[in-house]
Formats: structure tokens, C-alpha cells, sequence
């Protein structure tokens, strides 16, 4: 078969409808506390975006198929099943008003999570031809050309040479036998280049051995997003191949929340093996380094800024302190958001939200929850660690005319970097 | 919460049937008005009134005319009489109480036999529709020889004098909810006061016995501004609204795990909560824990005692009262077991069949590529 069809989408749900997303839709006790924890919601006040609510066709679907009572309903013709007209005006709740941001999850007080499901909801909106057309692209763009964006390998080189030049370091690519290997977002190598110069001053004011593996450098997921295993699977398989070609002992995740997701805690799990290199955040790299007195740091930013915590490294991943712990000390007036931290709202963008086309308008409404926040600090910059927060940050702040510069990071650890005295060579280069 | 304050006017009026009003008998025993009126803001704190209405109690208390009462006493102990007349004396409370009319009381009065008799009927006749009739002791139904009064069966005795009585007050646990004499296996057919009346109303002052101020204070209330509000139970909200629990001193420690586990170990000496020795406070409405008992001295809990929950019904069926109330009553463990087995077949034939069908699923699954992510051209225009 070449076409998805309903019936293969409610498939899929029977077959990803586990124990965990039975024992969650028993316990929900219908409080209503996930709306209050969406910006969709709390944003719009429509209640159709109430987290729970978006899972509605999951749900019918495990109580015809798997209770008693929806068994026995589903016969007296009292449950329908899901048809093709109802997914299809449900897939503007499951693609573009949720980033499967988490934080529905951590609010829940049976302890429901609720990405975890949508994450499985979508798996058959995908199979069923329901997936977003944004989304459909994408992972057509990256089946074929290695990329969401159509980032190949060239665009890649083009651009490692120009950072190479403007920070005179080299940057190794395919290199065997090395410490670690750096994946990129594409949004990053178009975009944001300058991260991998930041990462090649880092890296070599740090000993750090490292490369860039000319296959699978990828490291965005759209598997994940438009929610396939088979299509995540195949996309994650590329990045493990070339680590375990290349022998290296780490990963890097880059600044990137769902990569980071797709690679340390479902990739392993679409394989069916544990990885025989380690995955590691490139902010837990950095406070790694900095603990080990590897990364000597000199100067203060004087600007005023502020920390935008991505979902899923800081919910999914428990990053929390490292970030911080670095702009305490290259920073004089860094200044927290309110609910900073694990309770951070989403930029909007995140899950695919990005690359639905249909999301646009309503992704520009509710990023005024980020501009309630910025209003309670007024940062002169934004800081980040993820390229995609990063991106619809800085557009979000554009619709809402206000004038803050968002950085990576990285990129701002690099800039103050403590000028190495044992290398005459390389000038005052480092700030 | 109502206070009942339509029609009160007309009570105080209908119950006026002794001449004398409160205050002249009250000057008379030496009660000076200003401990009259520190009685009658103490009343209404305890009640919860709002301020404004303590000058209202005060007026229709002094203008009250002492109204005719008749307590019957049935299957009782005497302890709710005890408890009112052996009190803190000479109170302002037990003053008030005696300064009505109580125009037949088995314990209390000096008369007997016919004479007694005699003075219930002519109290019922002089003041027909106008008296109060005070119940304590639950009544038997098994055998109407188990208790009689000069040879009238306790059930015709209130069922007679209840006719014309304009309310009836059951004071203590036997008469609001049966009591001791209804516990387990209930030999005596015993019931209360509520069960057999109808069409009048009947105010419940449960206790085991009652506290003296919360009788007294809700015959003042039904004084001045008529029935009071009352919970499901048919006890007046004011004293009655809150559990033991809640207004407890020592339930900080409740609130921090602290508890005694015994009499004489070392959270009994250091005054921590009784729940694990079977302290029934979480669960008994009464007002102990605020009033207090003999003059606010005191209450079973601040003297190192659980709570028996003593205002509820059938508290004599509750268990052990040094078992904590996290331990069922019933002997639930056979039932129990009974229904796990049941249980534990039922849910595994059913995971059975939903782990089949989710394999089954699994083995239809069709591997989702960038070629079938779409819907077939013709069928998406339809």
C-alpha cells in the first residue's frame, strides 16, 4: 500500500495505546489544570486547547478498542469510531497548538503525561494522512536530502570554510578515534553559523578532540514531530551510524530541544539497542568542562539579560543549573523571567509547530505569554540554548515590535573565553 | 446559616405562658444586668451571630416569658440532666435554664406518682401548642414494657405530649440518634425521638452527654429568634457545624505526622495527636474543642483522652474507640480476598484479549515512509 488511509491510522493507535496511556486516561480526573498550564489556552481562553481535550481522539479510540464499557458501547452503536473528517479537524489541536512542550505533564496531579500521548496521537494522524503538510515536507526533504531544510553537504562545507576563515581554527570533519562528535540543526548551519565557530574556539581553548561527521550531521528529528517511529527511527539511525563509524566516546546534542529528545531518550528505544557512545547536552558539556577547569573565562557582559529555559531540555532533560551557573559568571546583570526554570513557557514553535504553515497566526498570538514574561525583566538580550526557540523567538519579537537581541549560549561563552597566554598565535582573538 | 429569625416574634409571644419575664426573675436571683448582657454576647459568639444581633438576643431574652417545659426522660442515664444541673453552678446558663418553667422533670421535681402526672397534664392543657417538650432516652418499640412511666408506655407518652408541644428538643445521643440502648444487637427495638415524630419540629442536641452551654444556648436561640439552622442530622448548625478535628489544638501535629501511639509513650507525654490511639475528632461534629467543658476548663482530648465521637450517631458501632480510624470496622478481609480473586481473573482475560488485539495491530502495521504520508490524490478531494 502507498497511500494512508483512516484505517491505518486507527492501526497504528491500537498498536501504540499501551499500558501507560490506559493507566492515564483511568486516573484523569478531569480537573482541568492541563489548560491552565498551556499557553494555547491560557492565551486564546478557548477551552478547546485544554491539553486533555486535544487528546480526544486517542481516547475514543482506547475506550471503544480496550474497555468493557466502550466495548459494549462501541456494539449498542454509542461510541463511534473516528472517522476521517473528525482527525482532520482535530489535527489543528494535535499539530498546531501543541509543541508537546511538557508542561501539562509536570502539572498534572495524577501524573498523566500528556506528551507522551499526543506523541503517540500523532503517530495516527501520520498514518492516517493527517500530519500537517509543513511537516510531510520536511520529512520528505529529509528522507531524500538529509535535511528538513534541504541542507546538504556542501551548504555545510561552504559554511564550515567560512568559519573557519573568520575564526582561524580548523574545524575536523569525518575524524576517527575522537572524543566527540558535534550534530548540527540545520536551522543552525543556515542561520545561526557562528555556533560552530563558538564551538571550535570552546573546544580548542579546552582540548577538547571533536569533529563534524560529513553524514548524519542532521541532528534535527522530524520523525518525532510529525509523530512516526519508522520515519524517526530511520532519521536517528543515520546519526548512530556515523558515531559508531567515527568511534567516538560522545554525542554532542546541540542547541536543539527535540533533537536532544529523539537522540538520548527515544532513539535508543526506535533501535531497539543501547548506543555504544554516549549522548551528551552540549549545556552539560560546557558545565562539564568549566567543573574540570577547562574553560577559563575572563570579562563580563554588561548587558542586561535574560535565560529562556527550552521545553525539552529543561523539562525532558533536567538541564536547570548549568546554564545559569555559566551566565552567573560571564554576566553583570542577568536577570531571571518569572516562572524561569522547569515551569518556563514554550517559545510556541517547538514539536513541528515551526513548520506548520497553519500554525503561523495562532504561534504569533501566544507568544504574547513570552512577552508577559520579558515585560516583568526587560532584558536588553535574550538568551538560549536551543536554535529553534532562538528562531521563533526573534520572529515573535518582531510581530511584537520589541527590540531584544536573542543569542545562543554558546556563542556568548565563547566570547569570553579567558585569552590564552600560551598561544601567542592566536592574538586577542578571544573577545 | 439561617437563624430562623421569621416568626420569632410570635414564639416568644406564644411561649409567654408563665407571667414572670426572664429579666424580673433573673434581677430577683441577683443576676445583674451586666452579667446578663456578658451572658448574652457569650451566647452569641458561641453561635456564631453577628454582633449587631447580641442587643436583639438580649432584648428578646429579657422580654421572654418563661415557657412552659416538659422533659420526659426514656432509656436514659440521667447523664444529660447531670450534665446541665451538676455543671459549673451556679452559672448563668444553669440560671437561665431553671428560670424556665419546668413543669415536669422525673429527677428534678418533688412530686410523684399521680401528682406528677397530674402537673405533665396540666401543663399540657394550660399551654397547649405553646410548650417545649425536652426528650432524653430513646424510646423501645421491641416490647412498650421495657420502659414505662406510671404504667404509660414511653412511645404514647411522647407521641401524647408532642401533639400540642410548638417544638421538641432531643437532648443527648439516646434521644437524637438511639444511643447506648440502640447499639448492637439493639435488644430493646430502641429508636429516637426523630423516628417517631412527624410534623413537628425536632432539634437534635447530641452528646453523650451534651455540653450545658450548647442546650442552653439553643433554647435561648430558639427564644429569641426561633429554630435555628440545622445540619443533615438535625443538629443546630452553630454548635454542630464544625468537626472536632478541624478546631482542634493538637491538630498541628496531625498536620506534621506527629502522633501518640500509646498512653504512656513519648508523643502521649509530649501532647501529640491521639488519631493512631482512636481519637474519632476527624469525623464527630460537635463543639468540644471551643467551648470546652466545666466553664471552658477542659475537654476529653486536652486531658489526654481520644475523642469518641460521642455526638454520632451509632458511635457505640464504630469500632473500638482506642482503634484508629484508618482500620475498618467490618471484617472486610474475606470479602476482600473474594473480590481480588474475581478481580485478578477478570483482569487478566481482559488483558489477554487487549494484549491480543494490540499484537494483532502490531503485525498489521505498515511501515510509515515519506511515500504514504499523504492520502491518495482523488479520495483527498472528496
Amino acid at each position: 500500500m502507498t497511500a494512508a488511509t483512516l484505517e491505518r491510522g486507527l492501526t497504528a493507535l491500537k498498536e501504540h495505546i499501551d499500558a501507560p496511556v490506559a493507566a492515564f486516561f483511568s486516573s484523569c480526573v478531569h480537573c482541568g489544570l492541563c489548560a491552565e498550564a498551556c499557553l494555547f489556552y491560557t492565551e486564546t481562553g478557548d477551552p478547546k486547547y485544554a491539553p486533555i481535550r486535544k487528546l480526544e481522539p486517542l481516547r475514543r479510540q482506547w475506550r471503544r478498542e480496550y474497555t468493557l464499557v466502550g466495548r459494549l458501547g462501541a456494539l449498542l452503536g454509542l461510541i463511534k469510531p473516528l472517522t476521517d473528517d473528525e482527525l482532520a479537524e482535530w489535527a489543528h489541536l494535535i499539530y498546531d497548538s501543541c509543541t508537546m512542550c511538557g508542561r501539562c505533564t509536570l502539572v498534572c496531579p495524577v501524573g498523566n503525561d500528556l506528551t507522551y500521548m499526543i506523541r503517540k496521537l500523532r503517530e495516527g494522524m501520520a498514518a492516517s494522512g493527517h500530519a500537517r503538510k509543513g511537516l510531510v515536507e520536511a520529512a520528505k526533504k529529509t528522507i531524500k536530502l538529509g535535511s528538513p531544510m534541504g541542507v546538504q553537504l556542501p551548504a555545510l562545507n561552504a559554511q564550515i570554510r567560512r568559519v573557519e576563515a573568520e575564526v582561524g581554527l580548523p574545524i575536523p570533519v569525518d575524524v576517527a578515534g575522537v572524543d566527540y562528535m558535534v550534530i548540527l540543526s540545520s536551522m543552525e548551519v543556515i542561520q545561526f553559523p557562528e555556533i560552530i565557530g563558538a564551538l571550535a574556539r570552546i573546544f580548542d581553548r579546552a582540548g577538547v578532540t571533536w569533529t563534524i561527521p560529513s553524514s548524519g550531521f542532521e541532528a534535527t528529528n522530524v520523525g518525532i514531530q510529525i509523530g512516526s517511529r519508522d520515519i524517526a527511527e530511520e532519521i536517528v539511525r543515520r546519526v548512530v551510524e556515523a558515531a559508531e563509524k567515527l568511534r567516538v566516546k560522545y554525542v554532542i546534542s546541540p542547541e536543539c530541544g527535540h533533537a536532544y529528545v529523539a537522540l538520548r531518550w527515544e532513539g535508543p528505544n526506535l533501535l531497539g539497542r543501547p548506543y555504544r557512545f554516549e549522548v551528551i547536552h552540549l549545556m552539560e558539556l560546557l558545565a562539564k568542562l568549566r567543573a574540570e577547569g577547562r574553560l577559563p573565562l575572563a570579562g563580563k557582559h554588561d548587558q542586561r539579560v535574560t535565560f529562556h529555559d527550552p521545553c525539552q531540555i529543561i523539562r525532558r532533560g533536567g538541564i536547570d543549573q548549568e546554564p545559569r551557573d555559566l551566565l552567573n559568571e560571564i554576566t553583570e546583570d542577568f536577570a531571571e523571567m518569572p516562572d524561569a526554570g522547569i515551569w518556563n513557557w514554550c517559545c510556541g514553535g517547538g514539536g513541528g509547530v515551526s513548520a506548520v504553515d497553519e500554525a503561523e497566526h495562532l504561534r504569533t498570538k501566544v507568544f504574547s505569554r513570552k512577552m508577559c514574561q520579558l515585560d516583568e525583566v526587560h532584558p536588553e538580550q535574550l538568551v538560549t540554548a536551543c536554535a529553534n526557540c532562538r528562531n521563533i523567538i526573534e520572529e515573535g519579537l518582531e510581530a511584537y515590535n520589541k527590540d531584544i537581541e536573542v543569542i545562543g549560549l554558546t556563542e556568548l561563552v565563547a566570547e569570553y573565553l579567558a585569552p590564552d597566554e600560551t598561544a601567542p598565535a592566536e592574538g586577542g582573538d578571544g573577545s | 446559616m439561617s437563624h430562623g429569625r421569621a416568626g420569632a416574634p410570635e414564639l416568644k409571644d406564644s411561649l409567654g405562658a408563665t407571667p414572670d419575664a426572664l429579666a424580673d426573675v433573673l434581677r430577683r436571683r441577683g443576676v445583674s444586668r451586666r452579667a446578663f448582657l456578658n451572658y448574652c454576647s457569650l451566647l452569641g459568639a458561641l453561635m456564631a451571630l453577628p454582633p449587631a444581633l447580641v442587643p436583639r438576643l438580649a432584648h428578646a431574652l429579657e422580654g421572654a416569658r418563661r415557657p412552659s417545659v416538659i422533659w420526659l426522660s426514656f432509656q436514659e442515664c440521667t447523664g444529660c440532666t447531670e450534665s446541665l444541673t451538676r455543671s459549673h453552678a451556679p452559672s448563668v446558663e444553669d440560671l437561665i435554664f431553671q428560670s424556665i418553667s419546668l413543669d415536669y422533670h422525673h429527677t428534678l421535681q418533688a412530686a410523684s406518682g399521680a401528682a406528677a402526672e397530674a402537673a405533665r397534664e396540666h401543663a399540657m392543657k394550660e399551654n397547649a401548642g405553646k410548650y417545649l417538650v425536652v426528650v432524653d432516652g430513646s424510646i423501645p418499640l421491641a416490647n412498650p414494657g421495657y420502659s414505662t412511666i406510671a404504667g404509660i408506655s414511653n412511645k404514647d407518652m411522647l407521641l401524647d405530649t408532642a401533639r400540642g408541644a410548638a417544638a421538641i428538643l432531643a437532648v443527648g445521643t439516646c434521644a437524637s440518634y438511639g444511643g447506648l440502648p440502640k447499639a448492637d444487637p439493639n435488644p430493646t427495638g430502641a429508636v429516637a425521638v426523630a423516628d417517631l415524630i412527624t410534623g413537628k419540629p425536632v432539634i437534635n442536641i447530641p452528646g453523650c452527654p451534651p455540653i450545658p452551654v450548647v442546650i442552653t444556648g439553643v433554647v435561648a436561640h430558639f427564644l429569641a429568634f426561633g429554630l435555628p439552622g440545622l445540619d443533615d442530622l438535625g443538629r443546630p448548625l452553630a454548635f454542630f457545624g464544625e468537626r472536632i478535628h478541624d478546631r482542634c489544638y493538637r491538630r498541628p501535629f496531625y498536620d506534621r505526622g506527629l502522633f501518640a501511639h500509646g498512653f504512656d509513650d513519648d508523643g502521649a507525654r509530649k501532647g501529640w495527636c491521639l488519631y493512631k490511639v482512636g481519637c474519632k475528632g476527624p469525623v464527630a461534629f460537635n463543639a468540644c474543642a471551643t467551648v470546652k467543658w466545666n466553664a471552658g476548663v477542659s475537654f476529653p482530648i486536652e486531658a489526654g483522652h481520644p475523642c469518641l465521637g460521642c455526638s454520632q450517631p451509632d458511635f457505640w458501632d464504630g469500632g473500638d474507640f482506642y482503634q484508629t480510624l484508618a482500620i475498618p470496622t467490618e471484617n472486610v478481609a474475606g470479602l476482600a480476598m473474594g473480590a481480588m480473586a474475581v478481580g485478578a481473573g477478570a483482569g487478566a482475560a481482559v488483558s489477554a484479549l487487549n494484549t491480543a488485539k494490540r499484537k494483532t495491530a502490531k503485525k498489521a502495521h505498515e511501515t510509515v515512509t515519506i511515500e504514504n504520508l499523504e492520502k491518495p490524490k482523488e479520495k483527498a478531494e472528496t
